[in-house]
């Protein structure tokens, strides 16, 4: 239904903070991906302590998201503030890491 | 207390922002280092462990998804084979240019023993994953590191541990391990079943073999108190002995500059949960630093405006399941360098650190560490056969560590520490083997396990050269 009204044309809602809680309930569709997620991203992308910004938070996601793909893959495989190198996927191919970009910046897959 | 800090540090910031152009030191020390590339000029992608030091580029990335599969992966596979655990090491125990090995699918209980309270467990679970994994089967580690990021089997791998009057580092509390050797073999050992390779691989560094399976001995599931109070450091020094009896857990950090630490005791307690609130802890750390950025050249000044946010800070204090206190998000990145002292010489050696850092290493604001551990007798621990009083020292990520080396590292030595083997040290072979009663005996089951060495990057070939 959001995609149809999306794609007619209508105002998307700003976004709004998710909880921690709601954060952590986001899970990718893909089994594969859902279990790189699980393994690597989701301790710290759900946690505020963590400082990383909540997985499907576009508050916090949508800022990034405007420095492009490329950039966020960068920081990504470089490590950034206290992130590190990989995300802690270390067997996350760079097409991996952008996937899982794109589902935590709330972008779906 | 908070808004109070701030709006000190505001005003002192703005004065001598404007009085010495300090705005400008500030903004270059806060520039971002410049990494290497993320995908180098073969198109391999950039592995870098925590702190930045660190870097490779593998030829192979492999996650094998159990035992069988590594098994099979490991006699056929670009060498070295490093096997990597969360990248938290701060030395260069896991770069390669061949395989860089990820155990995360290998994760999870696998079998538990209630009567004995034992857990076996994939070496590649993460500890944050394994304390709520435990508590759902009433078990928990007792001694659990300051950061829990790391699977189990990297913090066993290089001795990680915890603090308190009578616990063991992690490994103090295994009972038994599979490991995978080079050639695919599987080893399962234990006190008695090929005893020499648990003794010699229960610290093992990856080194041996690759760790597939550990069984943990862990104690019922309980309630702790967690306390964090700001005390005199000259004070705490005196009493640090006897504090350390008290408390279950029990450990200090100095704060450089301030003459104060921050004890954290952890006691169990029937007292109701009491959850621990936000993180404080980093919000504080760059307090430090912006009193350090402002007064880095006038240390009475630092030492005064410090006594302003730090004097009267009421406790924290946490009530609840040893796991979700124990360890911590710490979300700002640093390099570390820690050594294990004879107990005995611990606070000795401390008092001389935080001298010398005091009087010539003035840009340092991170807090100096100080843990104790309980002896045990895996070959290669650095707690073999001695209590042992741990001091770790810090610098920001972004920030010179020169200073580790230079100032605290001859103390750390002369007072026959051991270094922690995840974190930053100048040894080689032959200091190791003067501070190892054991060493020979290990390298020998090592190369019995890897006789090609396949296992070895450069920085363990000086580890272990003539070992």
């Amino acid at each position: 239904m959001a995609l149809a009204l999306a794609a007619c044309g209508a105002a998307e809602a700003p976004p709004k903070p998710l909880t921690e809680a709601q954060s952590a309930a986001l899970t990718p569709a893909d089994l594969r991906l859902a279990a790189l997620y699980e393994r690597s991203c989701k301790a710290c992308h759900t946690v505020t302590d963590a400082q990383a910004p909540l997985t499907g938070d576009r508050t916090q996601w949508d800022p990034r998201w405007a420095k492009g793909e490329d950039v966020l893959l960068a920081s990504a495989i470089g490590g950034i503030n206290g992130m590190p190198a990989g995300g802690q996927c270390f067997e996350c191919s760079p097409a991996d890491l952008k996937a899982l970009i794109r589902f935590m910046a709330g972008r779906g897959q | 207390m908070t808004t109070r800090r701030k709006i000190l540090l505001g005003s002192a910031a703005a004065v001598a922002a404007g009085a010495a152009g300090l705005g400008g030191r500030v903004a270059l020390r806060n520039r971002d280092p410049v990494g290497p590339p993320p995908i180098d000029a073969e198109g391999r992608a950039l592995w870098s462990n925590w702190s930045g030091i660190a870097h490779s580029y593998p030829a192979r990335r492999a996650a094998p998804a159990d035992e069988a599969e590594l098994a099979r992966l490991l006699p056929d596979t670009p060498v070295p084979i490093r096997p990597v655990g969360a990248g938290h090491s701060f030395n260069a125990i896991v770069p390669t240019e061949g395989t860089l090995l990820s155990l995360d699918r290998l994760s999870g209980i696998v079998a538990s023993d209630d009567k004995a309270m034992t857990a076996t467990v994939g070496a590649g679970t993460k500890l944050s994953a394994l304390g709520p994994t435990l508590a759902e089967i009433g078990q928990e580690m007792i001694n659990l590191p300051d950061i829990d990021k790391q699977t189990l089997g990297g913090a066993l791998a290089t001795g990680t541990h915890g603090t308190g009057k009578g616990v063991p580092a992690l490994h103090g509390r295994v009972t038994g391990m599979r490991i995978v050797a080079p050639d695919g073999t599987v080893i399962e050992c234990n006190r008695d079943q090929r005893p020499e390779v648990f003794d010699a691989a229960r610290v093992g560094l990856g080194a041996f073999g690759v760790v597939s399976q550990v069984t943990l001995h862990n104690w019922p599931l309980s309630r702790v108190k967690k306390v964090v109070r700001v005390v005199d450091t000259d004070t705490l020094l005196d009493q640090w002995p006897a504090l350390a009896e008290q408390h279950r857990n029990a450990e200090f950090l100095v704060l450089p500059f301030t003459g104060k630490s921050a004890l954290v005791t952890h006691d169990v307690t029937d007292e109701p949960v009491l959850p621990r609130g936000p993180d404080v802890d980093t919000d504080a750390l760059m307090e430090l630093k912006t009193l350090r950025d402002l007064f880095e050249f006038t240390p009475a000044l630092r030492r005064r405006f410090a006594a302003h946010f730090l004097d009267g800070a009421p406790p924290e204090i946490a009530v609840d399941e040893g796991w979700k206190l124990l360890a911590n998000a710490r979300p700002v990145r640093f390099k570390e360098m820690e050594y294990h002292l004879p107990i005995e010489q611990q606070v000795a050696a401390l008092r001389e650190i935080i001298a010398r850092i005091e009087r010539e290493a003035k840009d340092v604001f991170f807090p100096i560490e100080a843990r104790i551990v309980a002896p045990d007798d895996a070959w290669l621990s650095p707690f073999n056969g001695r209590e042992s009083g741990s001091i770790a020292v810090h610098a920001y990520y972004k920030e010179a560590n020169d200073w580790m080396f230079d100032l605290v590292e001859p103390v750390l030595r002369e007072a026959s520490g051991r270094p922690h083997w995840g974190k930053l040290h100048s040894l080689a072979a032959p200091d190791l083997k003067a501070l190892y009663p054991m060493f020979a005996e290990a390298m020998a089951v090592r190369r019995s396990l890897d006789p090609q060495g396949r296992l070895l990057n450069p920085f363990l070939s000086r580890l272990f050269a003539d070992g």
